[in-house]
C-alpha cells in the first residue's frame, strides 16, 4: 500500500493550521479520525432480506448469441437431421427450414457427467460445480434488445442494470472501490446502458473498466507530485471543514468532504486491484495469461477474482463487443475462436476461486443474449434464437453437477421447465438473499423492480 | 294475459332504468348512446300480436324517456335483417331469411372462387348453411356491399378452413374488428361477429382481411345492433324472465357484472343474452337447458370454494331454483343487444375531489402575527404556515450571498466581481430588482431555464434506436426552447406551439417556421429497435404520451397503456383516445439500421417555394440515382472487361465515382426541421389489449381525458386533433398545466417544488407542502398572462427567497426537511453550472451562437447496432449545447447527475460519489481551467494576499477572511517549496502553486453549493 493519506493528512493539516492557532476548534475536529463516520452512506453494506448464499457476483456475458446446441445442450437428433427440411413454427422462421448439425462432439465432464461440446474442454472439467440451465428464453431476437433485457429485465426501455440493483440492495464492503465494476474493454450491444444505474442513484452506476494504463476514467493522479495533490487536499480539507462548521454540520457537505478521501484512496487501491503483476506464474497459467500481459479475457477473469477478494459486490465481465462476437450467421466454425478465448480463463477462474475457498460465497454466472437457430442461416451459420438458449450458474449456493430444463429434439423450443430472463434474475437475486419482489425503487409514480411483474426463483438449482 | 304482462314489464323496466341511471348518470351522458335496453326478439316471428307488444314496449320506453331528466337517453331501434350474401353460390335461406346469391348487383368482390363440398364441417350445421359455407372466395379478401343506406348495422362474416389453419385479421370499413383469427382445422367454420358499424358516406360496408388467406363464405348484415342469437321467446317465458330473473340479476349481479359496473369482475357481463352465454374468464355462464354445466348455477350454489356468487351472501333457495328453472326452460332471454364494459368508470365528481384536479382556488392571503416580516403575499403564505408550527424565518441573506445565489439561479453562471461590487454599491431600495431585470434580459437566462425544460422533455441529439442515429436538425428545437424563454413566450403559447405549432400557421413566415420547429417536441420522442417493417411505432407513441402527461399535466398517462390506471382516474380508453391523435401524426424518420435515410423531415421553406423546391429535390435525387447506377454499371463492366480495355474502364469508373460523390456532397436545397406534420390518414385508434398492438379491441374515438370532460373532436375534424388536444390541455377547466408549471418554476428557485414530485400530481405523487401557496402561484401565473419571467420576479422578490440558508436550531429540529422554508435550502450546482463556471472563470467560455453539432456527413452514415453512432464533441460552449446522445450518456453529465436523455427528468439527483471527486482531482479539463484561472489571478496583482482575495471574489463572490488568507498563503509557500524541490524555477513554482490552489478551491463545497 502507498503512504496512507490519514498520516500525511495530519501532518499537512498541522502545517497549514496548527502553528497559526487561528482555528483551534477546527483543528481538533480535523485531526479526529474521519473514518467510520459513514452514517446514511448509500453504499454502506445492507442486510439482505434473508440469509444469503452468495456475497458477490461475477457475471460473465458473452456477446452475440452463443449457440446452445453447439455448446451445452446436446441434441443427438439434430446431428442425424443435418440437411433435413423442417416446417416453420416453434421458433423457426420460414427461412430456416434446413437443419444444420452441430460441428463439435459432446463428451461428459466431471463426476456428474454433464455433456459439454469440445468447444469447452477446460470448462467441461468444472461441471461438478456448474448448473447448466438449458431452458433459458427471452423476448427479443435483436442483439440490442436482448442484451438490454438480459441486463435490465427490460427489452426496450432503459432501466437500471442488474449490477446497479444489487448495489442498491446490498451496498458494498469496500468503500475505496466502486460497488459495481464492469470489465468491458470493448463496448457491448446497447452500450453503457447495460451498466447504467438509470433511475437509481448514481452511487450504483456500473464503473466501466477498459484495462490498460488508466482502467477507470480520471483514476490516475494528474498532479505529477504526489505531495502536491496531498497539499491540495489538505487545503480543501481545512477550508471545507471551516465552511461546514458554520453550517451546522450539513450531512451533504460532510459526505462530499469524505468522497475526496475515498477518491484519493481509489487512486492507489484501484490500480493495485487491476494489476496482475503480483500474481504467481502458476496462477497466470491457470487463466491462460502470459506473464506481463494485461489484456484479454484471461486478464478480465483474473481481475474479477482480485476485485472479488477486495469486496466488490458485482463484477461483470463482457466477452467480445458489439462488432466482434459470437454472432455467426455465416459460418458456425468461427464459434471455435470465441470459445477458445474464454474456455481456459473461465475454468481458471472457477478453479482459482475454489482453491481459495471463495467459490463458497461467490456466485459465477455465465450467459449470453440468446441462442442460435437449429436451422441454417447463410451458408453454414445460425440465426438469432431467443426461444431457447443455455446459461450456467456456479458457486455460492448453486447445485453443481446438474442441468435444469430441456429443449425439444432439435433445440428449437423449450420442452420443459422454461427459465425466462426474469426467472434467471429472480434466481440470482435469491442467491444473494434478496426477494426480487421486495427489491423496489419508487420512480415516476410507481415501484419498479428488476423483474417487473414477473420472475420465478428456480429453486431446483439451489442447494438447500 | 298480455296487458298484465305489459304493465309488469313496464314497471320492472322503469325500476331498472331508474336504478341504472342514478348509478351511471355521468357515464351515460358521456357516451351519449346508452339507452334503455328494450326487450325484443328481433329475429323472427313478427306476428301482429308480437308486433303490437313491441310497440307497446317502445311506447313505454318512450314515455320513460320523456319523463326522465337524462338528456341522452334514447330508445334503441330494433335490429332487423338487412341483407345476406352467399359469396359463391345461389340465393339461399339461412335462419329463415333469404340471402342473395353471388349474382347480386349490390356488392363487389373480385376474389377467386373456391368450393369443396366434400369436407365435413366442424361443428355440423344445417345443409343449406353448410353448402353456403363450403363454397367461398379467397385471394383479395375484399367484399364491398353497396347501396347501404345511412345508419347503424351489425355485420357477421362466415369463414371456414378447407385445409391448413391460417391466421388473419378482419376489418370493417378499414377498422380492425378481429385480430389474428385462427381458422382452425380442416372443416372448421365460424360466424364471426357481431360487429357494429355504420355505412360509409358512399353507402358501403367494406369487409377485408389481412394476414393469412381467409375463405369468405358469406356476409350477414342486420340493421341496428343485434347480438346474433336467433331464439324465440314465448310470452310465458318472457314473463318469467321479467318477473323472476331480470330483477334477480339486476339486484344481485349487475354491480360487478354489467356494462355499468365500476370495475368488471371475472370479465363476465350478465346484462345481455350474448355476454351471459359467451361467459367470462371461466367460460360460458349459461348453457341453455343444461343446469349442471352452467357456471352461473355452480356459482350461486356455492359448490366451488373459488367461485361463490354473490360473494356477500348466498341467494335464497327460492332464487336459486328460479335460476335453475330458467336454464331448464332454455334460458329465454329478450336482452338482444350484446353489452360491453368500457373499462373503469370514472366518477368524475369524486375524482375531481382529489387535490390536484380541483379547480384552482384563488386563496385568500392569510393573516400573520408578525406583520413586519412579509414583503410580499408569498411571504404571508409561508409565514402563516411557519407560525402555525411555532417556527420563524431565518434572517435575510447578505448581499454577497444573494447576488451569487441569484446569478446562478437565473443564468447558471457566477457573478463577475464587478457585478458584485456594483450591487453592493447600489443602496437604493430596488437595487436587487435591478439585478433581477439585468439577468432576465441576458441571453444567458434562456440557456439556463431552457435547460430545465429540456430535462423534462428528455431532449437528445440522437434518436435512441439501436444504432442511435444522429439528428443534426433537432438543435433547432433546442434553440427554439432557449429563445422562447428569452423572449418570455407566454406559457400557453409555448405549450400550444410544441403540440400543434405546425397547424397554427403564423403572422409571418418566420413565425410559421418557428412553430413548425416547436413540434420538434413531439418528433423528439424516442425511436426503438433496428427494424423497419415491424417498427414498433406504438412504443414511440407511448413515449410521446408518457412525456406529454408528465410534462404538461403531471400525470402518468402511460400507466393506462395496458390497463386502466391503478391509482389515477385515467382509463385504458383515455390512453387510446390520445393515442389516435398521435397515430394520426406523421413523425419524421431519423434513420435506423435497416433504413438509414432521413425522411419526412419538414422543409423550412415558404409555402410558395415549397412545390418548386420539392420538385428540385426529387430531381436531385433522381440525378443521384442515375449517377450511382452509372457507377454500378461500370463496376460490372470492369469485372467482365478483358485486359485490353480494363484500364480504360477503370478510368471511366473513377470519373463516374467522382461525379456521383460530388453530386452527393452538394448542400441540401433547403433546410429541414425535425418536426411533425399531420399524417395523410387521420383516424381513431383501437385499444391494444394489454398494450399489445397485435391484439386490438374497440376503436376509441380520439378524445381528451374523461376526468376533464372527455371532449371529442368535432365531426368535421379533418386533422390529427393535436390542435384540439392543445386547447383541451389549456382549457380553463383544467387546473393542471398552471399548477404543474408554477410548481416547476418554484422548484428551480428553491431546489424542491411545493409538490416534491413535479412530474406526478397523481395519487402516487406527493402532496403539496403548501397547497394554498401553490394555488396562489397558479392563479398569478394564469392571470399574469402565463408570463414565466413575471413568476421569477414574484418569487425572487419575496423575503422568503432572500432568507439566509443558516436556519434557526429549532427550525432544523422540528422541520428537518425544511418544508416550511424557514431558511433558504442550500443548493448544489448542477452539472452544467459546474462546467460552465469553470469555463467562465477561465475566461474561455464560448458564447457565440451554437448551431448544429459537427456530426459526420449524412451520406457517410452507416450506423448499426453492431457499430452504433457514438461521439463526444469537445466544445467550450455552455453545457446546454453539449451533444447529448439518447443511449450513451455524456461522460461528464453522467458523473454529475445530468439529465437522463431517455426519459423525463423531473428533478436532478444530487449524488455525491468518489467518481465526481476523481473528476475534480484528475480530469484534464479541471487542470486546464485551473491553469487559466491561475493566470488571471496572477495577472491581477503581485501580492498573494490580494490575489487570494481576488480568487475568492471570482469563485465565491466574497473576499477571503483573514484566516483563510493566512492558510492560503501558507499553502502557497508549502506548495511552491515542494515544486521547487522538483527542479522548477521560482516563477514556475509560483505559477504552479497557484494552479494547485485554484484546483483546491474548485473542489470546495463553497464552490459547488449555493447558500
Amino acid at each position: 500500500m502507498p503512504t496512507p493519506f490519514p498520516f500525511r493528512r495530519r501532518e499537512i493539516l498541522r502545517s497549514l493550521v496548527g502553528g497559526s492557532l487561528l482555528m483551534p476548534g477546527l483543528l481538533s475536529e480535523l485531526l479526529a479520525d474521519s473514518q467510520g463516520k459513514n452514517e446514511a452512506d448509500p453504499l454502506s453494506p445492507k442486510e439482505p432480506h434473508f440469509p444469503a448464499k452468495a456475497k458477490r457476483v461475477i457475471f460473465v456475458f458473452s456477446n452475440g448469441g452463443v449457440s446452445h446446441m453447439d455448446t451445452f445442450d446436446y441434441k443427438p437428433e439434430l446431428f442425424k437431421a443435418d440437411g433435413k427440411k423442417t416446417g416453420s413454427g416453434g421458433g423457426l422462421s420460414n427461412q430456416q427450414r434446413v437443419l444444420l448439425k452441430p460441428l463439435w462432439e459432446f463428451k461428459p465432464g466431471g463426476k456428474c457427467g454433464t455433456l459439454v461440446s469440445d468447444l469447452f474442454p477446460n470448462l467441461r472439467e468444472c461441471m461438478d460445480d456448474i448448473c447448466v440451465i438449458k431452458s433459458m428464453n427471452g423476448n427479443d431476437n435483436e442483439h440490442y434488445n436482448a442484451t438490454l433485457g438480459m441486463h435490465t429485465g427490460s427489452f426496450f426501455f432503459s432501466r437500471p442494470s442488474i449490477g446497479s440493483w444489487v448495489s442498491y440492495g446490498l451496498g458494498t464492503v469496500n468503500q475505496n472501490l466502486p460497488s459495481f465494476i464492469a470489465l468491458s474493454p470493448q463496448m457491448p450491444y446497447a452500450g453503457t446502458q447495460i451498466f447504467n444505474n438509470d433511475f437509481l442513484p448514481a452511487y450504483h452506476q456500473g464503473v466501466r473498466v477498459i484495462g490498460g494504463k488508466e482502467p477507470i476514467a480520471d483514476l490516475a493522479r494528474r498532479t505529477p507530485q504526489a505531495g502536491l495533490q496531498e497539499l491540495e487536499l489538505g487545503l480543501a480539507d481545512v477550508l471545507n471543514n471551516r465552511h461546514l462548521q458554520a453550517r451546522d454540520g450539513d450531512t451533504n457537505l460532510s459526505a462530499r468532504i469524505r468522497s475526496f478521501e475515498t477518491a484519493f484512496h481509489m487512486q492507489a487501491d484501484a490500480p493495485e486491484a487491476f494489476d496482475v503483476a503480483q500474481e504467481s506464474k502458476e496462477t497466470l497459467a491457470m487463466y491462460g495469461l502470459e506473464p506481463g500481459k494485461s489484456e484479454g479475457f484471461g486478464w478480465q477473469c483474473l481481475v474479477a477474482r482480485r476485485l472479488a477478494e477486495r469486496g466488490v459486490r458485482f463484477i461483470e465481465l463482457v466477452d467480445g463487443s458489439s462488432s466482434n462476437n459470437w454472432d455467426q450467421h455465416g459460418n458456425m466454425a468461427e464459434h471455435a475462436d470465441h470459445a477458445k478465448g474464454i474456455d481456459k480463463p473461465l475454468a481458471g477462474l472457477l478453479t482459482d476461486l475454489k482453491n481459495r475457498g471463495m467459490l463458497d460465497d461467490t456466485l459465477v454466472v455465465w450467459t449470453t443474449e440468446f441462442g442460435r437457430t437449429p436451422g441454417v442461416d447463410g451458408e453454414k451459420g445460425r440465426g438469432h434464437h431467443s426461444a431457447c438458449f443455455s446459461s450456467w450458474l456456479a458457486g455460492a449456493g448453486v447445485k453443481g453437477g446438474m442441468t435444469y430444463g430441456s429443449t425439444d429434439e432439435i433445440g428449437a423450443t423449450v420442452a420443459e421447465d422454461g427459465v425466462h430472463v426474469h426467472d434467471f434474475h429472480a434466481t440470482i437475486l435469491h442467491l444473494l438473499g434478496i426477494d426480487h419482489t421486495r427489491l423496489t425503487y419508487r420512480h415516476a409514480g410507481r415501484d419498479y423492480r428488476l423483474t417487473d411483474v414477473h420472475g420465478r426463483v428456480v429453486k431446483a438449482c439451489i442447494r438447500s | 294475459m298480455a296487458s298484465s304482462c305489459y304493465s309488469r314489464r313496464v314497471g320492472s323496466g322503469f325500476e331498472r332504468s331508474n336504478a341504472g341511471r342514478s348509478r351511471t348518470h355521468d357515464s351515460s351522458n358521456r357516451r351519449g348512446v346508452r339507452g334503455i335496453r328494450i326487450l325484443a326478439n328481433p329475429a323472427t316471428d313478427f306476428s301482429m300480436e308480437r308486433h303490437s307488444e313491441i310497440l307497446v314496449r317502445l311506447l313505454a320506453a318512450f314515455v320513460l324517456v320523456l319523463t326522465s331528466h337524462t338528456a341522452a337517453l334514447g330508445a334503441e331501434e330494433l335490429p332487423t335483417f338487412f341483407r345476406g350474401l352467399n359469396l359463391n353460390g345461389p340465393s339461399v335461406h339461412i335462419d329463415g331469411n333469404v340471402w342473395d346469391g353471388s349474382n347480386s348487383k349490390q356488392y363487389v368482390c373480385k376474389d377467386n372462387s373456391f368450393e369443396n363440398q366434400a369436407v365435413t364441417l366442424i361443428p355440423p350445421t344445417d345443409p343449406e348453411r353448410a353448402t353456403m359455407i363450403r363454397s367461398s372466395r379467397y385471394g383479395g379478401n375484399r367484399v364491398e356491399l353497396n347501396e347501404v343506406l345511412p345508419g347503424e348495422y351489425t355485420v357477421f362474416l362466415y369463414v371456414w378452413e378447407d385445409n391448413n389453419a391460417e391466421t388473419y385479421s378482419v376489418f370493417i370499413n378499414g377498422q380492425q374488428v378481429t385480430a389474428n383469427h385462427n381458422s382452425g382445422v380442416t372443416g372448421h367454420w365460424d360466424r364471426l361477429g357481431p360487429w357494429y358499424t355504420k355505412a360509409t358516406k358512399d353507402q358501403k360496408i367494406v369487409v377485408t382481411s389481412q394476414g393469412g388467406t381467409a375463405n369468405f363464405s358469406g356476409v350477414e348484415v342486420w340493421k341496428g345492433k343485434y347480438d346474433g342469437f336467433n331464439t324465440s321467446i314465448s310470452d310465458e317465458e318472457l314473463a318469467f324472465f321479467e318477473k323472476r330473473i331480470r330483477p334477480l340479476l339486476a339486484n344481485k349481479c349487475y354491480e360487478c357484472h354489467s356494462a355499468d359496473s365500476k370495475e368488471l369482475q371475472g370479465e363476465l357481463l350478465v346484462d345481455s343474452r350474448a355476454t351471459l352465454r359467451r361467459g367470462g374468464a371461466k367460460g360460458p355462464a349459461v348453457i341453455p337447458s343444461d343446469v349442471e354445466h352452467s357456471l352461473l348455477i355452480k356459482a350461486v350454489r356455492y359448490d366451488d370454494s373459488d367461485m361463490q356468487m354473490p360473494p356477500d351472501e348466498k341467494l335464497s333457495e327460492a332464487e336459486i331454483s328460479d335460476l335453475e328453472e330458467w336454464i331448464r326452460m332454455g334460458a329465454p332471454d329478450p336482452r338482444s343487444h350484446a353489452t360491453k364494459h368500457f373499462g373503469k368508470q370514472i366518477d368524475i365528481a369524486a375524482a375531481r375531489e382529489f387535490w390536484s384536479l380541483k379547480p384552482i382556488s384563488n386563496p385568500q392571503v392569510p393573516q400573520v402575527r408578525d406583520t413586519a416580516w412579509p414583503a410580499t403575499d408569498i411571504d404571508r403564505f409561508i409565514l402563516a404556515e411557519q407560525e402555525s408550527k411555532n417556527l420563524s424565518p431565518a434572517p435575510d441573506a447578505d448581499k454577497r450571498v444573494l447576488i451569487r445565489r441569484l446569478t446562478y439561479d437565473l443564468i447558471g453562471l457566477p457573478p463577475a466581481p464587478e457585478e458584485v461590487a456594483s450591487f453592493l454599491a447600489d443602496e437604493s431600495s430596488d437595487a436587487f430588482a435591478h439585478v433581477v431585470d439585468r439577468l432576465l434580459d441576458s441571453p444567458r437566462y434562456g440557456e439556463r431555464w431552457g435547460r430545465h425544460w429540456l430535462d423534462v422533455v428528455r431532449y437528445a441529439d440522437t434518436a435512441g434506436d439501436n444504432s442511435d442515429y444522429p439528428i443534426p436538425q433537432i438543435h433547432r428545437y433546442r434553440d427554439w426552447v432557449i429563445a422562447a424563454f428569452n423572449r418570455d413566450l407566454p406559457y400557453d403559447e409555448f405549450v400550444r406551439d410544441q403540440i400543434a405549432g405546425d397547424l397554427l400557421g403564423g403572422a409571418t413566415e418566420v413565425e410559421r417556421q418557428q412553430r413548425i420547429v416547436a413540434t420538434g417536441y413531439i418528433a423528439n420522442s424516442r425511436r426503438f429497435g433496428s427494424r423497419v417493417d415491424d417498427y414498433p411505432q406504438h412504443l414511440t407513441i407511448e413515449d410521446t404520451i408518457d412525456n406529454l402527461g408528465r410534462c404538461f399535466l403531471g400525470m402518468t398517462l402511460s400507466c393506462a397503456r395496458c390497463h386502466d390506471h391503478k391509482f389515477d382516474p385515467i382509463t385504458n380508453r383515455d390512453y387510446y383516445g390520445l393515442y389516435g391523435i398521435f397515430a394520426s401524426t406523421r413523425y419524421p424518420w431519423p434513420g435506423i439500421e435497416l433504413d438509414k435515410q432521413q425522411r419526412d423531415f419538414v422543409p423550412l421553406v415558404s409555402a410558395d417555394q415549397q412545390n418548386e423546391l420539392t420538385q428540385a429535390a426529387t430531381a436531385h435525387q433522381k440525378e443521384q440515382s442515375r449517377l450511382d447506377q452509372e457507377v454500378t454499371d461500370l463496376q460490372a463492366t470492369l469485372k467482365k472487361a478483358g485486359d485490353a480495355e480494363k484500364e480504360n474502364v477503370k478510368q471511366k469508373l473513377k470519373e463516374a465515382e467522382k461525379l456521383a460523390d460530388k453530386h452527393r456532397r452538394q448542400p441540401p436545397l433547403f433546410e429541414t426541421a425535425y418536426a411533425v406534420a399531420d399524417a395523410d390518414n387521420h383516424q381513431d385508434a383501437a385499444v391494444q389489449l394489454k398494450g399489445d398492438p397485435a391484439h386490438t379491441g374497440d376503436i376509441v374515438p380520439r378524445h381528451f381525458l374523461t376526468v376533464f370532460g372527455g371532449q371529442e373532436l368535432p365531426a368535421d375534424c379533418n386533422n390529427s386533433g393535436r390542435l384540439q388536444l392543445a386547447d383541451w390541455i389549456l382549457s380553463d377547466d383544467n387546473p393542471l398545466p398552471a399548477r404543474v408549471m408554477a410548481n416547476r418554476i418554484w422548484q428551480h428557485h428553491f431546489g424542491q417544488g411545493l409538490v416534491p414530485t413535479p412530474n406526478d400530481f397523481g395519487k402516487q405523487g406527493k402532496r403539496p407542502t403548501n397547497p394554498a401557496l401553490l394555488d396562489y402561484l397558479a392563479t398569478q401565473f394564469r392571470s399574469g398572462g402565463w408570463s414565466i419571467k413575471s413568476m421569477h420576479r414574484l418569487i425572487i422578490l419575496s423575503r422568503t427567497w432572500q432568507q439566509s440558508s443558516v436556519r434557526q436550531p429549532q427550525a432544523i429540529t422540528e422541520d428537518p426537511s425544511n418544508d416550511t422554508l424557514t431558511g433558504f435550502p442550500r443548493l448544489r450546482l448542477d452539472a452544467e453550472s459546474i462546467r460552465d463556471s469553470m469555463l467562465a472563470l477561465g475566461g474561455n467560455l464560448d458564447l457565440s451562437p451554437a448551431g448544429p453539432h459537427p456530426f459526420p456527413e449524412q451520406h457517410t452514415w452507416d450506423f448499426t447496432q453492431h457499430k452504433p453512432f457514438k461521439a463526444v464533441y469537445d466544445t467550450n460552449r455552455r453545457s446546454v449545447y453539449l451533444m447529448t446522445q439518447r443511449i450513451q450518456r455524456h461522460p461528464f453529465l453522467a458523473i454529475f447527475d445530468g439529465a437522463d436523455p431517455s426519459t423525463s427528468t423531473a428533478a436532478r439527483l444530487n449524488s455525491t460519489t468518489p467518481l465526481q471527486a476523481l473528476y475534480l482531482l484528475n480530469d484534464q479539463f479541471v487542470h486546464e481551467q485551473s491553469r487559466l484561472v491561475a493566470e488571471r489571478i496572477l495577472a491581477h496583482s503581485d501580492e498573494n494576499n490580494v490575489r487570494l482575495n481576488f480568487a475568492y471574489e471570482l469563485l465565491f463572490a466574497r473576499p477571503a477572511a483573514g484566516e483563510e488568507v493566512t492558510v492560503g498563503q501558507k499553502f502557497l509557500i508549502d506548495a511552491a517549496a515542494l515544486l521547487k524541490n522538483t527542479g522548477l524555477s521560482d516563477e514556475q513554482s509560483a505559477q504552479e502553486s497557484w494552479q494547485a490552489c485554484v484546483r483546491s478551491l474548485f473542489r470546495l463545497n463553497e464552490f459547488v453549493y449555493l447558500d
